[in-house]
């Protein structure tokens, strides 16, 4: 009798533990984001930081004039250029709806001095080469669909990582303001909202990384230029 | 004019003196103390043709080929110029009977020159009044559709003088190099390069984007006006202007490359009927041929600087210009 009384006890002291373990990482969760109020769908954040674009190529040219009978073969090249956007830094500033808990639309705004190198080598009268340049004036506006990964959140569920699309104006606008190109561009990438706090208003800080597909504006070629970006910015949530 | 045997081409102005006025050369005079450009104030420009032709190529055959001449000028979409084909004569081209006539003519005295053009101009206004053009008989000529092997293509070399019979003078957009008994065109990419290509190849045939240029400076129409820019600045050497120094821009998206030249002795330039766009520009010295081919003997052109490109991008706006380009050259 004796014997098989405690053998009952150890069993019970188990199955709560069991279940205890069961609940309780999946409450601490739901605390943070998917049992709170905040986010929800209607919810609004802005955020504004600084930007930076990966340089790419624009491609290589060369000057032609039309070879005379008898003085050799193909085109007489005068000089050759090689052209490349380089990298550079801008601001952007962003601001979103909730249209759910995790699912977000945003719109949002660069503005960056990228500089347009073009290298002129191979002069048939030897001129020295040289780099000729170029500082344009960027504006995109964009517009982005954000899915939030709240199953991956972190930290407390402080940390939240997203994937993110969207597609953008382009406008470039060449020095001294004369000349205007547009183009678009298109975009994908992913990042993180580090939230500082669980109030109702909360700031917090943003990371975003993805690659853009580009075409148009400066660059004339009919062709899309794939250019990496990176972005840090401080975000608003209410 | 063009020049056979090292194969010139060189403008004869027989009848007035003329200077340049613009870039790619514009032909111009002196009126008061004014440079004007050289161009028709009456269109379209009514010509005869010499009721001879030469061997290989028949009265007939000199008509439609220049005829053809004018209509590729003609088809410039730039520009606004045209051109009526009048009749037959039997004057020389170069009466100076205020009739426009252009023909086969023997001058074995001027053994380098394939063709020539002069006019005849009110001094008042630069407004052209006759101008006359000669094929030298001194050379052999072919009217073939592709051109025949040591036989001068007429089409292209008529083509070259029916620039210079609208206004335009030589462009310097072109290479050369010396042989003996002249220069030799290694590449060129200009109707308007004052020495031909080789007998043989029908590749003058075609105008090209300095030529464009050119003929819509002179007589531009709404699209010209509308549709291109300019490039204009100035060429130094130690603080001083050069005056003759070519200038290239070349379009970064098309590849076209028109050229230009300082004309003042400040070294001021403009380069018009430019393409929008990004451009890069390059300066040269006039080494490409006799400077007699390009401007005034009396002028002391520049040519003791080195060749070499201007560290900017040059963006040229539609219907409009840019403005304030200064290239510093050095002395060779």
């Amino acid at each position: 009798m004796i014997r098989r009384t405690t053998v009952i006890r150890v069993l019970r002291v188990a199955c709560c533990a069991v279940a205890a373990g069961g609940i309780l990482p999946a409450r601490a969760a739901a605390q943070i984001y998917l049992g709170h109020d905040i986010p929800h769908r209607g919810s609004l954040e802005i955020s504004g930081g600084a930007i930076g674009s990966g340089g790419y190529d624009l491609g290589s040219l060369s000057a032609e004039e039309t070879r005379n009978t008898g003085t050799g073969t193909g085109p007489f090249v005068l000089f050759s250029t090689s052209s490349r956007t380089d990298a550079s830094a801008g601001l952007q500033g962003r601001f979103g709806v909730y249209l759910a808990k995790s699912l977000s639309v945003e719109g949002g705004a660069l503005v960056g001095r990228p500089r347009i190198s073009t290298r002129l080598t191979g002069d048939a009268e030897s001129a020295p080469d040289l780099t000729a340049t170029e500082t344009l004036t960027r504006l995109v506006v964009d517009g982005s669909v954000l899915f939030h990964l709240a199953g991956a959140s972190f930290g407390g569920g402080n940390g939240v990582p997203f994937v993110s699309g969207g597609a953008g104006y382009l406008r470039d606008a060449h020095e001294k303001n004369e000349v205007i190109e547009t183009g678009h561009e298109f975009r994908v990438g992913g990042g993180l909202h580090y939230w500082l706090g669980q109030g109702k208003h909360r700031f917090g800080m943003r990371a975003d990384a993805g690659v853009s597909w580009r075409t148009g504006g400066a660059d004339s070629a009919e062709t899309y230029r794939t250019v990496p970006t990176a972005a840090g910015s401080i975000a608003y949530l209410f | 004019m063009r020049r056979g045997a090292a194969l010139f081409l060189t403008a004869a102005l027989v009848t007035v003196s003329a200077v340049p006025a613009a870039a790619y050369l514009k032909l111009g005079t002196k009126v008061g103390t004014r440079t004007v450009t050289l161009k028709w104030s009456q269109l379209p420009i009514r010509y005869f043709i010499t009721d001879r032709g030469t061997t290989g190529v028949t009265s007939t055959q000199l008509q439609q080929t220049v005829q053809s001449a004018f209509s590729t000028w003609e088809a410039v979409p730039t520009a606004q110029i045209s051109s009526q084909f009048v009749g037959t004569t039997l004057a020389n081209p170069s009466s100076g009977d205020g009739a426009t006539v252009i023909g086969f003519q023997n001058r074995p005295d001027l053994e380098r020159t394939l063709g020539a053009t002069s006019f005849l101009i009110d001094t008042t206004s630069g407004a052209i009044v006759e101008s006359d053009i000669f094929f030298n008989t001194a050379f052999p000529w072919s009217v073939a559709a592709q051109g025949e092997t040591g036989m001068f293509d007429l089409q292209s070399i008529a083509l070259h003088e029916i620039g210079h019979l609208h206004g335009l003078a030589h462009s310097a957009m072109g290479e050369t190099e010396l042989r003996a008994g002249g220069r030799r065109v290694i590449a060129a990419e200009s109707v308007m390069f004052p020495i031909a290509f080789s007998a043989g190849t029908i590749l003058g045939r075609t105008l090209r984007a300095d030529d464009i240029a050119g003929i819509g400076d002179i007589y531009p129409n709404s699209t010209y006006t509308r549709g291109t820019g300019s490039i204009s600045g100035k060429i130094t050497k130690s603080g001083k202007g050069v005056l003759g120094a070519h200038i290239v821009a070349f379009d970064m998206r098309t590849q076209k490359l028109v050229g230009g030249f300082s004309l003042t002795d400040d070294g001021s330039f403009v380069i018009a009927g430019v393409e929008p766009g990004p451009h890069v520009l390059r300066v040269e010295p006039l080494d490409d041929g006799d400077i007699e081919s390009f401007f005034d003997a009396t002028l002391n052109i520049d040519v003791d600087f080195r060749t070499q490109f201007y560290d900017k991008i040059v963006v040229v706006p539609k219907a409009g210009g840019t403005s304030g380009v200064e290239l510093k050259v050095v002395a060779k």
